[in-house]
């Protein structure tokens, strides 16, 4: 789930960029520094959406360099376990499917892709339930519930069921 | 840790901070991504170099899944949602799933019929009928 939040860090500014355009450099330098950046804590920073407030600046000792906290609004995507999105299949082998939710990857073992469904290898390797007339492929738009995150410093991976009700495929490129 | 280890959307235990937080549906981060790419685009000549692989493939997502093109008709399904109580979180899974039976929302918010909730049947029901309602003159 995308949420809008407000979040706060300490920048620390070189000397040289203080002057008029001191705040216009912090918010600059803030986003080259946190977007697109990820925590376990707050997800994935998609964008920042306004500074608002920048506080006191404070003078490090021996470098010169300042630090201001800087608390600022942006939106972060944030996938949680028991959540149900729609999610676009990027890869298909025997062990299961890779999907894609914006900026998080989640993988369906085949254990959790429903027992009628077989796999089918080939140069498009695909789910197919034995009348044919599901398929899961590269490109295909599903619905999944997310069952498991694991957190590392720079990414949020998730493991997702399609075994469940109304969990599956919603589109298939082919038909449309 | 141990209060990551109990988060469960499908209760609403998404953590105290996320819970009071505004949460977006994909069609409203399609406007809000869409904008400031258009401010990037105005300031260089490829934005696409700009922007981090985070922004870009969340842009792809909700351009994909958004329900709702028109910001009035996103701006009214909030507005409807808002009549009925839910938390944030839910307001949003229903926004973006658009669940055509009662029985697919209480599948997708399996918290809206939990104890000390007062919704019944006719109340989701309805609550759908608006939504697609908005859908179909958008």
């Amino acid at each position: 789930m995308f949420f809008h939040i407000i979040l706060e860090r300490n920048m620390q500014l070189h000397p040289r960029y203080f002057g008029r355009n001191l705040r216009e450099n912090l918010a600059a330098k803030l986003m080259k520094d946190v977007e697109g950046t990820c925590s376990g804590r707050h997800g994935f920073v998609v964008a920042i959406t306004g500074i608002e407030n920048i506080g006191k600046g404070l003078i490090r000792d021996g470098t010169g360099f300042v630090t201001f906290p800087v608390k600022y609004q942006c939106v972060v995507f944030r996938p949680f376990k028991g959540e149900i999105l729609e999610a676009v299949v990027t890869m298909v082998n025997k062990m299961g499917f890779f999907a894609e939710a914006g900026p998080v990857q989640i993988f369906v073992s085949n254990h959790l892709i429903p027992d009628d469904m077989e796999f089918q290898s080939g140069d498009m390797p695909n789910y197919t339930t034995s009348d044919g007339s599901v398929k899961i492929q590269k490109d295909c738009e599903v619905r999944l519930k997310i069952i498991g995150t694991r957190v590392d410093a720079t990414e949020i991976f998730c493991i997702g069921t399609i075994k469940d009700d109304f969990l599956g495929v919603i589109n298939d490129p082919a038909t449309v | 840790m141990s209060g990551e280890e109990e988060e469960n959307a499908a209760e609403l235990k998404i953590g105290d901070e996320f819970l009071k937080a505004k949460c977006l549906m994909n069609c409203e981060v399609a406007l809000i991504l869409e904008h400031k790419y258009e401010q990037l685009q105005q300031m260089s000549d490829d934005p696409m170099n700009q922007v981090s692989q985070v922004f870009e493939k969340s842009l792809q997502y909700v351009k994909r899944f958004s329900r709702y093109k028109n910001p009035d008709a996103v701006r009214q399904v909030r507005e409807i949602l808002s009549r009925y109580q839910l938390a944030e979180f839910e307001l949003c899974v229903l926004g973006n799933l658009c669940p055509e039976t009662v029985e697919e929302a209480i599948a997708m918010v399996p918290s809206i019929k939990s104890k000390g909730r007062a919704y019944d049947d006719e109340a989701i029901e309805k609550m759908l009928n608006d939504l697609s309602l908005i859908k179909k003159f958008e």
